[in-house]
């Protein structure tokens, strides 16, 4: 039998503002539990929500990034329920008027475009962060209150390939606007995903199955592959589907059962006026799009059509905001773009993984980075040199003027006169490679520019030291 | 004669003349609250009071609430003063911070002197259904004061303090204030910041105060009134001096009386009086319209209230789940805690008023209850604004009777009941400013009529009630000052 | 909207995490009653749907958001004073069920 899939997901991503969405107490991470709190965020009775201006801006820009319209009024609704992480008894969401929608997203998967239709992106606050016991539970208010977005497809995507593409799509997008640094293993990007298997050709959907608590970008494809063959399974054998929510247990790389759906939860949503209309001018819309940092895709191809970087180039670059920022300043002080690339990849990358750093730990700034890099395409130092400088560097922790002083370094010979010296005086000893030189014996080149770096210790620039050599060369025809 | 008898403007005069300290304010109010009979205090305040008291030396000749005591209705927050909205589901709450009002008026040093009863979180109107049972009329023991705000109109009447504040989400000042004999008044919704006042149905909530006169309602006013930054619904509109055109001729004010409502209630004795004080308005220069509104329409003000408080009631207290402070009786599992908890420390009529409420916002009958109640709330919205566009204010009786007796059942099918005695919820639907005056005696019981004016009128609305006040003599009435 | 009864009353009770007796039930019921003919009255009126849902006494527009410029939070031991059960600077809880 054949079977389509149909998968929906829903994203909730925690922005990373100064303060939360309707209190100003300051967001942090890794802080003492509950130090970071106010009456607003533990549901004191009488305070009140204060909307945040960061958030709902942030919330414009990834609206934008995904293409949807943008509604130029807040409205704010109350989700009943309870719950221990939740400290009103309701969450401030948008139910009635999301600040996005109708918005799509291009994911291409081999080679393939499929388009994700995004139905809405709503503001809302995050819950308590709870740590369960055995026999009891404690609660950190700290993360209450945390300004959220949840975006939230249509039922509109067939693979687990474009499903996993696209959650990666939108971190890229959270974490380059600046928004959110989306890591999953952090919370700081959740994703709830719903399946259904119908026969190919069924106009009916199949039973809807949810999947809670994938927690890393790797377990997204093969969470979702599990599910597809569980239920294949299932139908295949004529059983039915249960309508309920699974959790993704990593360590069995399966879903298992939480809860039954009998009947979904009503929420009891009614707005909330507490909070009035908030018109936003078209001003304040546009300077906020206007002011949004550029998008991974956007630079992608001001990599490829103006730097003339390549496809693997690219892609590494822009595997992680940081890097792609390191790289941004680098270029903007050096036009040797393909250079600083191939240092970043090749060198700096390797030093990063070996070590357990981030690019931002790193203790060569792009600054020195570049002078070394210009000093190489100058000529001043060599390839050879310029890395070991870089390694000494690293090693040591200096600066490139005391690194060339401790490896004894100066500057190639770029001096024309200098360098015409040395070659005259190996020439003067070297008839019989002159000879051979113009009898066509191309070694013979090489080995006298051999003899004129020899002689200078490694200090003569070699594109001008062979220049100058031909040209003597040429004078003893 | 003791000041304590006095209005805030009196007192004042005496503190800047220096008769009276507010020290010797504070330990005849404490004195006298020791003697209370009405069961209208959760918490007096006895040393912050004399601590602050002690303080205030050098009186402020141009502050005039400088050194005066007041009490607080229980579902304010006060900081470091327990706070439990007379429901054991905030037994031992200490809140950790003040509401606004409150610091406004610590700002101008009044002083904070007791926290007083209400019906449960504030949810009723008799006065009857606090945690300490029921808080009673000075004037007569064996009856009501009304509700919510029962112990701030219990204290101001029994001239324990000079002014009390309350909150008034249907007409929970100004029903009291018409049993209790006093000036009661709710400002425009968004004129007093709402921070730290304790929601109930937070769009028709409003703060609000009970005072012996007019002038000193219109002086605290200019004390609380503004915008505040933890109120997003508290309004920037431009805050004026209350008390600066009292006295102004109302020679051609415009004065509407809806007929439906009047025409509902059956005691001649407030027939007779409301016409007596038409005359007066009339001699002073006003013009009188009767209007008229559908009496099909009047009939849903009640119900229209009851779901949409008794719905966002139930969000609003959901916070109250023993965690975080409050009540917490303690279950196997969370989830058993919880339902201990909030069995207990809700009164079985709270919990009845939530079940109804939560049904209303029910997905499958929001339709019918809910989205009909705000739809309706539109319409007499609309229908008031109408009248108001012609008039100045609407003028009527505030309550059908004088204070009744506990056991006094009503029919709540009845006209009577569902137009004059709820009528006032209309000034909540449209968040308008409205005030209660006393005006007369039946049977030694105080009782009062309602003015209502435009949003953001108030200061006209202090005027055409200090012109009736000068002309009825109805001025400081309190059980000390009538006998 | 569905009828009124017992059962579904049960049901929104519980939703709400509290019990009633049997006979708090009853007056319920009662108390419903009165209330949905009350509503009844708007029902009649046909030009109810007309109206948009009012949310607000009046407009109350604004343009301004809160700046986002941290404060200073509260101290622990005062944002925790009045829970009854703590440990490690957090509040305790029985066992959270699911």
């Amino acid at each position: 039998m054949d079977f389509e899939v149909t998968i929906g997901l829903e994203i909730h991503v925690e922005m990373k503002t100064k303060t939360k969405m309707f209190s100003a107490t300051p967001v942090a991470f890794g802080a003492e539990p509950n130090t970071l709190t106010s009456p607003y965020d533990l549901a004191f009775p009488g305070t009140l929500p204060l909307p945040n201006k960061q958030a709902v801006i942030n919330a414009i820009q990834v609206s934008h990034a995904l293409h949807m319209k943008i509604d130029h009024e807040l409205h704010f609704d109350r989700k009943n329920y309870f719950y221990s992480d939740l400290p009103k008894g309701y969450q401030i969401t948008q139910n009635r008027r999301p600040i996005g929608s109708d918005g799509y997203l291009d994911i291409e998967v081999n080679r393939k475009t499929n388009r994700v239709e995004i139905e809405r992106l709503h503001l809302e606050e995050d819950t308590a962060k709870q740590l369960h016991f055995p026999n009891y539970t404690l609660i950190d208010y700290n993360r209450a209150g945390i300004p959220l977005i949840e975006i939230v497809t249509r039922p509109c995507i067939h693979s687990s390939d474009v499903a996993a593409k696209y959650v990666e799509t939108i971190r890229e997008i959270v974490s380059f606007l600046g928004v959110s640094d989306g890591k999953m293993e952090e919370g700081q990007l959740r994703c709830d995903v719903n399946i259904s298997l119908r026969k190919t050709g069924d106009k009916q959907y199949g039973t809807k199955v949810e999947v809670k608590n994938i927690n890393s970008f790797n377990y997204i494809k093969i969470a979702l592959e599990y599910e597809i063959n569980r239920q294949k399974a299932l139908l295949e054998k004529g059983e039915a589907i249960v309508q309920e929510t699974r959790r993704y247990d990593e360590e069995h790389k399966a879903t298992q059962s939480m809860r039954l759906k009998t009947d979904s939860v009503d929420y009891k949503y009614f707005p909330d006026a507490n909070i009035p209309i908030i018109k936003l001018s078209d001003e304040f819309v546009n300077n906020a799009i206007k002011s949004s940092k550029e998008l991974a895709s956007a630079k992608r191809s001001r990599y490829q059509k103006e730097f003339k970087l390549n496809d693997y180039d690219t892609g590494i670059i822009l595997s992680n905001i940081q890097i792609a920022n390191y790289f941004d300043e680098c270029a903007k002080l050096s036009k040797h773009y393909k250079s600083i690339a191939n240092w970043i990849i090749s060198d700096i990358l390797a030093i990063l993984n070996k070590n357990a750093l981030t690019i931002d730990q790193f203790e060569i700034k792009p600054k020195t980075l570049v002078s070394l890099i210009e000093e190489i395409e100058s000529g001043k130092i060599s390839n050879k040199i310029g890395r070991e400088i870089f390694n000494y560097m690293i090693n040591n922790h200096v600066d490139i003027k005391t690194a060339k002083e401790k490896l004894n370094i100066t500057n190639q010979q770029s001096d024309d006169k200098a360098i015409r010296t040395l070659v005259i005086e190996v020439l003067d000893n070297n008839a019989q490679s002159i000879k051979d030189y113009h009898a066509g014996k191309d070694r013979a080149l090489g080995f006298l520019i051999g003899q004129v770096m020899k002689k200078s210790g490694g200090k003569v620039n070699p594109a001008l030291t062979s220049k100058i050599m031909i040209e003597e060369l040429n004078r003893r025809k | 004669m003791n000041y304590l008898d006095l209005t805030i403007k009196e007192i004042h005069e005496a503190l800047v003349n220096k008769k009276v300290t507010p020290l010797e304010l504070v330990n005849e109010a404490i004195k006298r609250a020791k003697e209370d009979k009405c069961n209208a205090f959760e918490y007096i305040m006895e040393k912050e009071a004399i601590e602050m008291a002690k303080t205030l030396t050098e009186p402020e000749k141009d502050n005039l609430l400088w050194g005066i005591p007041f009490a607080i209705k229980d579902n304010i927050s006060t900081k470091d003063v327990p706070t439990c909205a007379s429901s054991d589901i905030l037994k031992d709450y200490v809140p950790i911070y003040n509401a606004t009002i409150i610091d406004k008026l610590l700002a101008k040093k009044a002083i904070p002197f007791a926290k007083v009863t209400l019906d449960e979180l504030a949810m009723g109107g008799t006065g009857a259904t606090g945690h300490l049972g029921k808080t009673t009329n000075p004037y007569n023991n064996e009856r009501m004061v009304g509700g919510s705000s029962c112990g701030s109109a219990a204290v101001t009447a029994s001239a324990i303090v000079p002014f009390a504040l309350g909150s008034d989400t249907g007409d929970s000042i100004r029903k009291p204030a018409s049993y209790a004999g006093l000036v009661g008044f709710k400002p425009t919704w968004g004129r007093i910041s709402r921070y730290g006042l304790f929601p109930f149905t937070p769009s028709l909530d409003s703060l609000g105060f009970f005072t012996r006169s007019v002038y000193d309602s219109a002086t605290i006013l200019n004390a609380v009134a503004g915008y505040d930054m933890h109120d997003f619904t508290s309004s920037k509109e431009k805050v004026d001096d209350y008390t600066s055109d009292l006295d102004k001729s109302i020679k051609g004010v415009k004065i509407a009386v809806i007929k439906e409502i009047l025409d509902t209630i059956s005691d001649t004795n407030i027939q007779k009086k409301f016409q007596e004080t038409l005359k007066i308005y009339q001699d002073l220069g006003a013009t009188i319209n009767y209007v008229s509104m559908d009496r099909h329409l009047l009939k849903t003000l009640f119900p229209t209230y009851y779901i949409i408080s008794c719905a966002e009631a139930t969000s609003n207290n959901a916070n109250l789940d023993g965690v975080k402070f409050g009540l917490n009786l303690e279950g196997d599992t969370f989830n058993d805690s919880l339902i201990k908890t909030r069995s207990k420390g809700f009164s079985e009529r709270i919990k009845r008023r939530f079940v109804i409420g939560s049904y209303s916002l029910m997905a499958e009958n929001q339709n019918e209850l809910y989205l009909r109640a705000i739809k309706n709330r539109h319409k007499i919205v609309d229908e008031i604004n109408k009248i108001l566009k012609d008039n100045d204010v609407i003028f009527l009786p505030a309550s059908p009777s004088t204070a009744p007796k506990f056991d006094n059942k009503v029919d709540q099918l009845e006209d009577e009941y569902l137009i004059a005695d709820n009528y006032m919820v209309i000034a909540n639907f449209a968040g308008l400013p409205s005030l209660t005056l006393p005006v007369g005696f039946i049977d030694n019981l105080p009782f009062g009529f309602n003015l209502t004016a435009g949003a953001f009128k108030e200061k006209k609305l202090f005027n055409i009630a200090k012109a009736l006040e000068d002309k009825s003599g109805f001025y400081n009435l309190s059980i000390r000052t009538k006998k | 909207m569905k009828t009124v009864d017992l059962k579904r009353l049960q049901i929104a009770a519980n939703r709400l995490c509290f019990d009633m007796s049997e006979e708090e039930y009853q007056t319920l019921l009662n108390e419903f009653k009165t209330v949905v003919k009350q509503m009844e009255l708007i029902a009649e009126d046909k030009t109810i749907d007309q109206y948009e849902p009012m949310v607000y006494p009046f407009p109350c527009d604004v343009t301004i958001l809160r700046e986002d410029e941290p404060i200073k939070p509260s101290s622990r031991d005062e944002i925790l004073k009045n829970a009854k059960n703590k440990l490690a600077g957090q509040i305790k809880v029985k066992k959270v069920n699911g």
